[in-house]
């Protein structure tokens, strides 16, 4: 009687699990036939009054790196909002996919959207092994691949291709060798020690630095690694006061590591002038977290939001009002810059795609955008300025990062020879150049 | 049960024909692609699944075996070596990272032998990272070509294809055989095997080397699927998913590392096209799975049948067969 009694209920339980999870799992399977005439039928209509290009967006906008994945689809979206997504009669139809950080995704998302959704141009993803795998795919089907945001030097060194261009950043090593190059000669130190982010990324941001403060007559006493995963910098940060140079040069991929750093570092009392930080160490998001006591910190980027420039009060004025007051930091600006070089191709030539729209991109020179003047070199990477900044607060109470020095066409060579430079091994902690 | 062979046959053969004849209904290459990804993750899966159904020790480092052997064709390619060369070395690599991963864990059980494989993956990941004149560091290495035709998507669907069921047949062939038995005798009861005079290690470490040549197979494939490898193939995140997609699919089931692997890869895929909250998705799939149904879609498939069917005289069976697989892996840490 018992065991009847107990297995009804139980078989109930299981029917309406299995049947939870047979819809899921259909859910899972159905929307491909039932969302992919949206689109479409979008695309079909405009293209009989005028031509549309579609864009494929790779971002991870879920698991770790949701933060900064979705401001770099945030900056595209801004763009197009702001000024249209109509230009020269062209329609720019945006189709945005998540790759959670996941190369093995990000490839198959990347096929989808040329294959299923036969887009133009691939734009991002993000991370370094993501957007290496997607620039080789995007070239052996001969789709232009634009990168927002990712700094890896392979992707316009090594591993470049006639396809793939950086729109909106640059290198690890480039973005950070003028910052060696300023503290040697106008910061006036002598000896540096560094303390780096332990993986591809730290090991190219220092690299920059090292070679420019060296190229400079600056001499490096120590270099630091962390793994990104620290969280107390108190022991880095003795082995700092330890080393005892006259400067010490930061580089984090953003995130916690730079408000942590610097609250072990000012909460042990030590000098802010003698600190120089990289992008990502002092990005907005540091920039919030520490708010006044960081006035007067100085940094090395690629992006200024402090710049007086009529293009970046607009994107200031613009993500403001989209976001609730805050200020736009670098991920913002690399898919807001690349969707303006894009628009700008278009207006100037109208429809493109393939090739044509990779050196229309390439081979112009743009004038005054929010990045300043930018262009592009042979191997597809951004040539253009890098901003000593600082820390100023301005009267709507947000901090910026203000330029106080400007290094003009900044390249990925650092005066070598291009081929030269390509024999070199990849930066690590035992080779920095 | 003679009929109920013969019916499980029938769906064996018609699932095999449906599988066969995808590149004939005119889907496109992405679809191809998807199916290939399936079956790839399908194989590592199964991989998981036999040391975890009848050895009942449950991997964490599964995913770090396959990288490592992806990473040995990524640098044989890097090198200029021909595909022969790459596989060969692809092999050695997983033997020996297998034997390692055996020789550490073979005299672990449960928990322990989670954690010990757990470490051993995250050795390898970190190698992936820091090692980076092997490895390329996070970069990872790109442009690792699949050899002769195989780059064209329908051959390479049909290659996977044939490794998958060459792989399954296998790894139930080895399941069946005495073996199998001693195996699933060792996940029920250690102490009761050795005072039977079975050398427990000495299995164990045998299953570790079947499974984790399974797991190089699959390293191999994926990476000339990808042409890419880079250290999150070798993460724990990946290993853990293969897990959940045993437990999905139906731990100790012969077709449950299949369908938890389509589960996955489509919630990753496509789902996350259309949702946003993808990963919650998954996670709720998850739960409901060990709420509702913990022998996993094939293990509770039966037996949901079965009770469908009231009191036909072959109800018994399947149940009694099933429940004591889909149990097995909690129930083993109960035991001495």
């Amino acid at each position: 009687m018992t065991s009847t009694m107990t297995t009804a209920p139980r078989r109930w339980i299981g029917l309406v699990g299995l049947a939870a999870t047979a819809a899921l799992v259909l859910t899972a399977c159905a929307p491909p036939q039932a969302a992919e005439p949206e689109p479409d039928a979008g695309g079909g209509t405009e293209a009989a009054v005028s031509e549309t290009l579609k864009v494929g967006y790779i971002s991870p906008v879920t698991g770790n790196f949701a933060v900064a994945g979705q401001e770099m689809v945030d900056g595209w979206n801004l763009y197009w909002e702001l000024n249209g997504n109509e230009v020269n009669g062209v329609t720019v139809e945006t189709i945005v996919e998540d790759d959670a950080g996941n190369p093995e995704i990000s490839l198959t998302k990347a096929a989808k959207l040329v294959e299923q959704d036969e887009v133009d141009v691939l734009v991002g993803p993000l991370l370094a092994n993501t957007a290496l795998a997607v620039a080789e795919y995007a070239e052996s089907v001969g789709v232009p691949n634009l990168h927002p945001v990712a700094a890896s030097d392979d992707l316009t060194q090594r591993n470049a291709n006639g396809l793939t261009v950086r729109t909106g950043s640059m290198g690890g090593s480039q973005a950070n060798y003028p910052g060696g190059e300023w503290a040697a000669t106008e910061g006036g130190f002598d000896t540096a020690v560094t303390l780096c982010a332990d993986y591809a990324f730290g090991w190219e941001s220092c690299a920059g630095f090292v070679q420019g403060f060296q190229d400079n007559g600056g001499e490096v006493v120590e270099q630091l690694w962390f793994p990104n995963s620290t969280t107390d910098f108190s022991t880095y940060v003795s082995q700092i006061q330890a080393a005892g140079a006259d400067m010490v040069y930061v580089a984090t991929a953003g995130g916690a590591p730079g408000p942590n750093f610097l609250t072990s570092y000012l909460g042990l009392g030590l000098d802010m002038d003698k600190l120089l930080l990289n992008c990502c160490a002092a990005d907005q998001g540091t920039l919030r977290a520490m708010g006044d006591q960081i006035v007067g910190l100085k940094s090395v980027s690629y992006w200024a939001e402090g710049r007086e420039s009529e293009a970046v009060a607009e994107l200031i004025e613009a993500y403001k009002e989209f976001s609730g007051g805050n200020v736009p930091g670098a991920y913002i600006a690399g898919g807001y810059i690349t969707a303006s070089l894009v628009a700008s191709v278009l207006e100037e030539q109208g429809y493109l795609t393939g090739e044509e729209l990779v050196s229309a991109i390439t081979e112009s020179t743009f004038e005054d955008n929010i990045f300043g003047r930018v262009s592009f070199d042979e191997y597809n990477n951004t040539v253009g300025p890098v901003y000593i900044r600082e820390v100023v607060k301005r009267d709507d109470g947000n901090l910026y990062n203000t330029p106080i020095a400007t290094y003009e066409d900044v390249d990925q060579w650092f005066g070598q020879d291009p081929e030269e430079a390509l024999q070199q091994p990849n930066y690590s902690q035992d080779f920095q150049g | 049960m003679n009929r109920r062979m013969l019916v499980n046959l029938a769906l064996l053969g018609l699932l095999l024909v449906v599988l066969l004849a995808l590149p004939y209904f005119g889907v496109s290459n992405f679809v191809l692609g998807l199916a290939s990804t399936i079956l790839i993750a399908a194989v590592l899966a199964s991989s998981v699944n036999f040391l975890g159904g009848d050895g009942g020790m449950v991997s964490l480092g599964h995913g770090a075996i396959a990288a490592a052997s992806a990473y040995a064709v990524g640098w044989a390619s890097r090198q200029g070596l021909d595909s022969m060369t790459q596989v060969l070395l692809a092999l050695v690599v997983t033997l020996v990272v297998s034997f390692l991963y055996g020789l550490l864990s073979m005299r672990t059980s449960g928990i322990y032998f989670l954690m010990v494989t757990l470490a051993l993956g995250m050795l390898i990941y970190g190698l992936a990272f820091r090692l980076s004149s092997v490895t390329g560091g996070e970069n990872g290495i790109s442009g690792i070509a699949a050899p002769g035709n195989l780059h064209e998507e329908w051959i390479y669907y049909y290659v996977v294809l044939g490794i998958f069921v060459i792989t399954t047949g296998a790894l139930w062939v080895v399941s069946s055989s005495p073996f199998g038995a001693s195996l699933r005798g060792l996940r029920d009861s250690e102490s009761r095997m050795r005072s039977l005079g079975y050398s427990v290690a000495q299995y164990k470490l045998s299953a570790f080397m079947i499974s984790g040549t399974v797991a190089g197979i699959a390293g191999v494939l994926a990476v000339w699927h990808t042409n890419f490898v880079s250290p999150s193939s070798a993460g724990v995140e990946r290993s853990v998913l293969l897990v959940v997609m045993v437990i999905l699919g139906g731990i100790g089931t012969l077709l449950g590392p299949l369908i938890g692997a389509a589960v996955v890869v489509l919630v990753e895929n496509v789902l996350s096209s259309y949702v946003d909250r993808w990963p919650t998705a998954l996670g709720l799939i998850f739960i409901l799975v060990i709420l509702f149904a913990r022998a996993g879609v094939a293990g509770s498939v039966p037996k949901v049948l079965a009770k469908l069917r009231g009191r036909s005289p072959s109800a018994t069976p399947p149940g009694d067969r099933s429940s004591p697989e889909g149990t097995a892996v909690p129930d083993r840490n109960h035991n001495p």
